[in-house]
């Protein structure tokens, strides 16, 4: 449903998007991650035609953005909730939006209720916080149920609860078959939610899998009640054991079972057993090493 | 759970063609009005024509004509709604709601249309009730006045107020700012004009739309007045027009 091929985008000399190719299919949650700066929000513009691409090309649905004949039916954006009038009520705006894209008035109390602002709709938005605006903003972007979402950080100023609604939302338009590309500087807030990641750095797509792909095992972490006698039988093993914080083991190249049957065949009494979560943050210097 | 939570049982019924221009030109309509600066700006254009000429009525001398104030005072609320028509674009920059309104409309030479139409609409309608209002105040408040020139009078003064709004909106819609606009508009009206009146009269009688419109009101100097009013709208529109075409959404 999204095809971007080759977009770049130069500010002068400086490159902020380089050369960003990738396909999103109908069914899936990607998450568009990256740190602050990192060209998210430049190539989520550049996708709309709101910041001219310096070349490459982005289709929505076969076509470039701007010439859908009602974009606004076909992807539903969210890219900066405080882009709003604070002078304006939430049921007005989105009034507006509706009369727009050409959906009934009724269909505003619907999203209204779907994302839990009815009692506030009749308030300035001026007015909201932060996470009321970005619900009002998803509000929008649903009004003519789009087969497309694309929103940009969304969890910002969303609280737990508001993290566990968006996901559920997401996860349910996927499954409806509904294409999904939201994009975060925090992978804690999007890892539960997408199926695969595209991950940003520098302009450049650094990394492109899935969660599991991406941020999966390497290694594993255990604690023992003798922890200098289990050290021993792994080494004797021939595991590569590393002191880890609080008394673990880091046992590198391994999963949980193997070092699980060298502590049961050595009767060491374990306390946790758990292979190695790489962060993101480790991804990124990873990745970002390994592409200079 | 997660659908009924989340969606509606039937997808929502979309248009699946763009709206029409005059569907476009009503929203912008809708939007200038749907805030309070817009508000204050309509109520100011129909209300302070007829209580400035309230005012003038009791302290006035022998006036003549009925022609001649309308054509002032219409220039007062031509004035205000420049300030509408500057909102209605650079308050979309300002406030950065131009983002959702590009994002709808990707066009963005149609959305600059729309909202053409829209403030050329309001500002005729809201010159055209103060005209009324004002010329109602007169001949409550003054006997004996000459009625003749004054359909003319009142006819320029509602052209005056779609031109200035429309002005408002191309100024509005190059700067994309609306305190700059604002500025830069009321400086060369208020200030820049009238300098020029007094040291190159031949040049400002070539270019001060203001004067176009008294000398227009008054029917002097017809063909020179809608050129100069023709020209201004023409060219702030087309400066508006490229550079809403060239600024990035950021």
């Amino acid at each position: 449903m999204i095809t971007v091929s080759g977009l770049t985008k130069q500010y002068g000399a400086r490159t902020v998007v380089d050369d960003v190719s990738f396909t999103l299919a109908p069914g899936t949650v990607t998450g568009f991650l990256g740190p602050n700066g990192a060209g998210k929000t430049t190539t989520m513009r550049m996708i709309t035609g709101l910041v001219p691409a310096t070349s490459g090309s982005a289709l929505v649905d076969g076509c470039r953005y701007a010439s859908l004949p009602n974009p606004g039916a076909v992807l539903g954006t969210l890219l900066d909730a405080s882009a709003v009038h604070p002078g304006r009520t939430g049921r007005r705006h989105l009034r507006l939006l509706a009369d727009t894209i050409g959906v009934a008035p009724a269909r505003v109390d619907e999203v209204l209720e779907l994302v839990g602002l009815t009692s506030a709709a009749r308030r300035r938005i001026g007015g909201y916080s932060l996470g009321m605006r970005q619900r009002l903003g998803i509000a929008g972007a649903l009004l003519a149920d789009p087969q497309v979402l694309m929103f940009d950080e969304p969890a910002n100023g969303l609280d737990p609860e508001g993290i566990r609604w968006m996901r559920d939302l997401l996860r349910g338009h996927a499954a409806r078959g509904g294409t999904v590309l939201l994009s975060s500087h925090l992978l804690g807030e999007v890892e539960h939610t997408v199926d695969r990641l595209l991950v940003i750095g520098a302009g450049r797509i650094v990394a492109d899998g899935s969660v599991a792909e991406l941020l999966g095992s390497d290694g594993t972490v255990v604690r023992a009640v003798d922890r200098a006698g289990l050290a021993r039988s792994l080494e004797a093993a021939g595991f590569s054991v590393r002191s880890g914080d609080d008394g673990a083991l880091l046992v590198s190249g391994t999963d949980p079972s193997q070092v699980g049957a060298v502590a049961a065949a050595g009767g060491h009494a374990l306390i946790d057993l758990r292979p190695v979560e790489r962060g993101l943050e480790d991804l990124f210097f990873q990745l970002t090493e390994a592409s200079s | 759970m997660t659908d009924t939570l989340t969606r509606s049982p039937a997808r929502a019924r979309v248009r699946s063609s763009g709206a029409a221009l005059p569907a476009l030109a009503g929203l912008e309509m809708r939007k200038s009005l749907s805030t309070r600066s817009g508000k204050s700006l309509a109520v100011a254009s129909v209300v302070l024509a007829p209580v400035a000429t309230a005012l003038a009525a009791t302290t006035a001398d022998a006036i003549g004509s009925a022609a001649g104030p309308i054509g002032a005072m219409g220039m007062f609320t031509a004035l205000v709604l420049l300030s509408l028509g500057v909102v209605s674009t650079a308050g979309e920059w300002s406030h950065r709601t131009v983002q959702t309104t590009f994002l709808l409309v990707p066009q963005r030479g149609r959305v600059l249309a729309a909202k053409a139409v829209a403030v050329a609409a309001l500002g005729a309608m809201f010159a055209a009730v103060s005209a009324a209002l004002s010329a109602g105040v007169l001949a409550v408040a003054l006997q004996g006045l000459s009625w003749d020139a004054a359909p003319r009078a009142l006819a320029v003064v509602v052209a005056a107020g779609a031109v200035f709004a429309v002005i408002g909106a191309g100024v509005g819609a190059a700067l994309g700012n609306t305190p700059a606009a604002l500025t830069s508009l009321y400086l060369v009206l208020l200030a820049v004009m009238p300098v020029l009146a007094t040291f190159e009269p031949e040049i400002a009688s070539k270019v001060n739309p203001s004067e176009a419109v008294m000398n227009l009101s008054q029917g002097h100097l017809t063909t020179t007045s809608v050129l100069i009013l023709s020209g201004w709208v023409l060219v702030t529109l087309a400066a508006g027009a490229v550079m809403t075409r060239r600024r990035p959404v950021q």
